[in-house]
């Protein structure tokens, strides 16, 4: 029963990290940019969620309605006004670029909201469904299915739409898209608006069940950054089958081993995918 | 025309402006003389920035106080106070750095510790180098003050003066705990609690079914409360930060988890803790080293714990805990060695700190030989209907231990 359990919570916990992931992988994969502020986009949507329930209890779920459009507007202009002037540059300036912004956000954060943790508690709690002695808190379950439609949602606007077939090409080749006619800054700005959108919904849901201070957005980066790795860059499947993964590397490590080397083992596997499969479990090789 | 007029204002004002400067600089070299600097290294921004902002409460609250009554006393002169803050960014060798800048290039008279035990420690090395002494508010692991030193000295009692009064409690009043599971945050402080722990219950012939480490930044601990379940202890208690705790708690009320006794250190100590939780903190039960509920007639600048709190809840507008406590208790110590000493002098205020033996609104203060504090006992408390209760010691208790927590 406990490996039921186990095999349970590595499956919500997947697709929770798959959430938090599959912004940040669509901004790396489609711009080429490792975006170091994801973590705190999250942390912002969670203190969205947090101020909507509070001061007009709006539960999370109709949150994210709120937070989709509002950061896709606060990414798109972000992308436009300060990222555009240096996406052809090498990485490791637009690595620093959004290092210095994240620095900003986050420390805006801290002084606006300070550190201390806060947690979004609904009333009446939400509680646990049990099947046999498995036990599932609905809340998690409601994170994870509104994370999968979420996923869908995106895969769908990727794969039929022609706004999806055009981010789709630019990271293709953006010099062919540029030859067919598509108007790769509009694009790029389009795909880190989607990605800041992403990222502000993964935490309105993840208020749910993770307190909230701006000091968790590392945690969350950090997570983004391993499921990333092994799953594949700008591949919604792939932040999917990463965000397993991890999960369920996490879970069985840490009942065999012990908590303390959950981490460890996930970051062994991390450089394991480096070193033998950098494409990740999804990913094509010669994307980029 | 115009540029000569510009020009013109300019030579004039040139002298008063530099009269203006000598007078500026007279002045603060006559205020420079009578101001006591304390440094203060602090993590102020990183992973533990909420523990700095509270440390620095209790440091600002006090410097306010004293120089609300005229600054420090020292033979019939009046000091004011000053605190030079330095942000070491949760990063343990910049606190060391940043000691060594305070005492060689700030010019501060004294020091207060940095934050926690490994920090506190590794900074005390550079403060016992140029004689400094040195109160840390935030150090209790036995480790910080058994190197020999002379000039460091800490307001927390050593980690099983926490472990040891719970377990009585739990011994006496919920006989049938016979299985204990222990799970910490693999840290300085709450990894020494949680070997407290297992030796407190050892001792009292309970059986320590789980002992385990969690990574610090675990996001999510279902796997090891799983395990726990499984093993169906009556305890469980569970060491970390307040942001470990509101998710292991919260974890916990997800997974059915239930048990006679839940034990947390050091989260619901804190008004967050008990906010950010709601019914699920209910019957928690943890230690600090301090508590507001307690009646203390001091000696110190604060005079009753009443006080302190009244002075507290008016500048912050939140209920004070035992870190900003500390803190405050920190510059009150060495006020009145200061002024016992009458002179500004660090071998005479160090003698003066070791020789201390006086009631304060934290509680009686006396150093031991090793220069941690040895004359406290903490509170044990439980929380209940929302609010900690005092459950030890006798003297101040404010209620009965509640069984189970749901």
């Amino acid at each position: 029963m406990q490996a039921a359990q186990i095999l349970i919570n590595a499956l919500v916990l997947g697709c929770l990290y798959a959430c938090i992931a599959i912004g940040f992988s669509l901004v790396w994969g489609v711009l080429n940019v490792i975006n170091l502020i994801h973590g705190s986009f999250i942390v912002l949507g969670a203190y969205l969620a947090f101020g909507l329930y509070n001061a007009l209890h709006i539960p999370p779920w109709y949150a994210v309605i709120v937070a989709a459009p509002l950061f896709f507007v606060l990414g798109y202009l972000l992308q436009r006004l300060i990222l555009n002037r240096v996406i052809t540059a090498p990485v490791l300036v637009t690595l620093t670029l959004t290092f210095g912004l994240d620095l900003i956000l986050n420390n805006a954060m801290i002084y606006v909201f300070k550190a201390d943790y806060r947690k979004l508690t609904l009333t009446p709690s939400l509680g646990s469904a049990s099947i046999f002695d498995v036990v599932v808190p609905v809340d998690r379950l409601i994170a994870t299915a509104a994370a999968l439609a979420l996923t869908g949602l995106l895969y769908l606007l990727l794969r039929r739409s022609r706004i999806g077939r055009a981010i789709v090409a630019v990271r293709l080749d953006r010099d062919a898209a540029v030859l067919m006619g598509v108007n790769v800054p509009s694009i790029y700005a389009i795909a880190f608006g989607l990605g800041a959108a992403l990222a502000g919904c993964a935490g309105v849901l993840m208020a749910l069940i993770f307190p909230i201070s701006p000091l968790t957005s590392s945690a969350y980066l950090g997570k983004a950054f391993v499921v990333c790795v092994l799953g594949g860059l700008g591949s919604v499947s792939g932040a999917l089958a990463g965000g397993l993964l991890l999960a369920l590397v996490e879970g069985v490590g840490s009942t065999f081993l012990g908590p303390s080397h959950a981490t460890t083992l996930s970051f062994v596997l991390l450089i394991v995918f480096l070193v033998l499969r950098p494409q990740g479990l999804v990913g094509r090789k010669g994307f980029e | 025309m115009n540029q000569s007029w510009v020009a013109r204002r300019v030579r004039r004002s040139v002298p008063l402006s530099a009269a203006v400067l000598a007078l500026g600089a007279q002045l603060s070299a006559a205020s420079a003389e009578d101001i006591i600097r304390f440094g203060a290294p602090l993590p102020i921004t990183g992973a533990l920035a909420p523990e700095a902002v509270k440390q620095q409460q209790g440091y600002d609250l006090w410097a306010e106080q004293a120089n609300k009554a005229g600054g420090i006393s020292v033979g019939g002169k009046k000091y004011k106070v000053q605190i030079v803050y330095t942000d070491y960014q949760s990063n343990t060798p910049r606190a060391v750095q940043a000691t060594e800048q305070m005492i060689s290039q700030d010019n501060v008279n004294f020091m207060f510790g940095a934050f926690g035990s490994g920090a506190a420690k590794a900074a005390s090395t550079v403060s016992e180098k140029y004689k400094v002494p040195t109160l840390a508010a935030t150090a209790s692991s036995s480790q910080v003050y058994d190197q020999g030193y002379k000039y460091l000295f800490g307001t927390f009692t050593p980690n099983d003066t926490l472990t040891t009064p719970l377990t009585k409690i739990i011994k006496t009043k919920v006989p049938d705990v016979k299985k204990v599971a222990i799970l910490a945050r693999n840290d300085l402080f709450p990894l020494a609690i949680a070997q407290e722990m297992e030796k407190s219950a050892k001792a009292e012939g309970y059986e320590v079914v789980y002992s385990e480490k969690y990574s610090i930044g675990t996001l999510d601990h279902s796997a090891a409360l799983s395990q726990i379940k499984s093993l169906a202890p009556q305890w469980i208690f569970v060491t970390g930060y307040t942001n470990d705790l509101l998710l292991v708690r919260k974890q916990m009320v997800d997974q059915q988890m239930k048990a006679p006794v839940v034990t947390m250190i050091a989260g619901p100590a804190y008004q967050e803790f008990i906010d950010a939780l709601g019914p699920a903190a209910e019957n928690v039960s943890s230690a600090a080293w301090w508590h507001p509920a307690e009646q203390y007639n001091g000696k110190d600048i604060f005079g009753t714990t009443a006080n302190f709190v009244k002075l507290f809840k008016d500048k912050y507008n939140s209920e004070p805990d035992y870190g900003q406590a500390s803190a405050a208790l920190c510059g009150a110590l060495f006020q009145i060695a200061i002024e016992k000493a009458g002179s500004l002098d660090r071998d005479k205020v160090r003698d003066e700190l070791a020789k201390l033996d006086v009631v304060t609104f934290f509680g009686p203060v006396k150093f031991g030989a090793n220069g941690q504090i040895n004359s406290l006992d903490p509170p044990v408390f439980q929380i209940q209907g929302g609010k900690p209760v005092v459950l030890f010691p006798q003297a101040i208790q404010q209620g009965d231990l509640k069984i189970g927590v749901n």
